[in-house]
């Protein structure tokens, strides 16, 4: 399993359809005919990572937008990364 | 120059082909957004596609329907028709109104949905379900007790700033045998194996109609008609799964558009899963059924029909 390091570049892939409903952000794969909702954290994460951000740089934003401790942030989010780097939604430079 | 001047899914379409099922434009217009072609029988101008049936590009789509004709449709502007030799005229138009032009929508942003629209006065329905389920059936009972129909078997949706629409597109519905006997009516022609077409009549809404809810059509044990609202990302999902040949949206270079309107639907039209009994459900008391679900959500309303 991938350990992002603090100054990997992360961004989406690109090209993947999405489209807002209620609070949440549907992306579609056509090709794959899948669906991925993200809503909360996991879309603000999505939201971010139309530029490439490093991981120390979102750890940063989440920290402060949500109120928890940095290692619980860090360790979310590697959790969530991971999920997208498996669905193929990720690039890490 | 054209022969024939036709108006479907707000399109101003231009023709040599005679096509009995789409609506006549009421004001012929010299600037068509649509032309379509009629080459020579095996004229040779299509290529036949070497290992498959269709071919989705960015701006053009191809189809070959063997022992009936070859299609091919560009830019969402034009589609050129070859027929084989000894197609039948009726199958090469039950090609080109089907696949061909959901192929069309798609490459303008238009989401083809598998099936009917009916005007109410709690707004346009439309109804959509696998092959079979009884979407024309339905229409059809909704057409015999007053209703007017804005399209069959394809519908598709306009997003406009102030609301959605559904664009009237066919002139006629095609019935299973069963279901035109209760209608009572003569058919026009017989040309979909076992389906009769069955004219609108002045019951066709040629006017675009405000989207207040799309009905998915399904079969189930139970012996009372259920209708129940879907709601989240599964709005999305059986959007799509409604979509008429869904697979040709696979390419298209307008699907970034289609699946933000996708969205857009989901988000400002009820969509609801609709099953009954069909052994035990008689079509017309399943607008009954339909017509008190909708007074009850959408607020009453005193006569039947349009305001």
């Amino acid at each position: 399993m991938r350990r992002f390091g603090p100054k990997d570049r992360l961004s989406r892939t690109n090209g993947l359809p999405s489209t807002e409903l209620d609070q949440e952000t549907v992306l579609m794969s056509i090709d794959a005919g899948a669906y991925y909702g993200l809503a909360g954290a996991a879309r603000s994460i999505w939201e971010k990572l139309e530029n490439p951000t490093s991981f120390s740089e979102l750890v940063d934003c989440l920290v402060w937008e949500y109120r928890v401790s940095r290692e619980t942030c860090a360790s979310d989010l590697q959790k969530f990364l991971e999920e997208l780097e498996r669905e193929g939604l990720l690039r890490v430079e | 120059m054209f022969l024939n001047t036709y108006w479907a899914y707000g399109l101003n379409i231009h023709t040599d082909l005679v096509c009995s099922e789409l609506p006549r434009h009421p004001h012929p217009i010299n600037d068509p957004d649509v032309t379509i072609i009629l080459l020579p029988h095996e004229s040779g101008t299509l290529r036949p596609l070497p290992d498959c049936c269709y071919e989705v590009q960015p701006r053009c789509f191809r189809l070959d329907v063997p022992g009936v004709a070859r299609y091919r449709v560009e830019e969402g502007k034009r589609i050129i028709i070859e027929p084989l030799a000894n197609a039948s005229p009726e199958k090469v138009r039950l090609f080109l109104l089907g696949s061909t032009m959901s192929a069309l929508l798609y490459q303008r942003g238009l989401l083809p949905l598998h099936g009917s629209a009916v005007e109410t006065q709690w707004g346009g329905m439309i109804f959509v379900g696998a092959q079979g389920s009884g979407k024309s059936t339905l229409a059809a009972e909704f057409h015999r007790c007053g209703y007017r129909l804005l399209s069959d078997d394809v519908s598709a949706v306009e997003s406009t700033p102030q609301d959605l629409r559904i664009l009237p597109a066919s002139a006629q519905f095609r019935l299973c045998a069963n279901a035109y006997e209760r209608l009572g009516a003569s058919p026009e022609a017989c040309f979909d194996v076992d389906k009769f077409a069955v004219p609108m009549g002045e019951r066709y809404c040629p006017d675009p109609v405000p989207l207040r809810a799309i009905h998915i059509l399904s079969d189930q044990s139970a012996e009372l008609p259920r209708f129940e609202v879907v709601r989240g990302l599964d709005r999305v999902r059986r959007l799509f799964e409604n979509l008429y040949r869904p697979h040709f949206l696979k390419g298209q270079r307008t699907q970034k558009d289609l699946v933000c309107m996708a969205g857009v639907i989901a988000q400002r039209a009820t969509l609801a899963a609709v099953s009954r009994r069909r052994d035990r459900t008689d079509t017309g008391d399943l607008v009954r059924f339909l017509e008190l679900n909708w007074a009850e959500r959408f607020g009453s309303v005193s006569a039947r029909g349009k305001n």
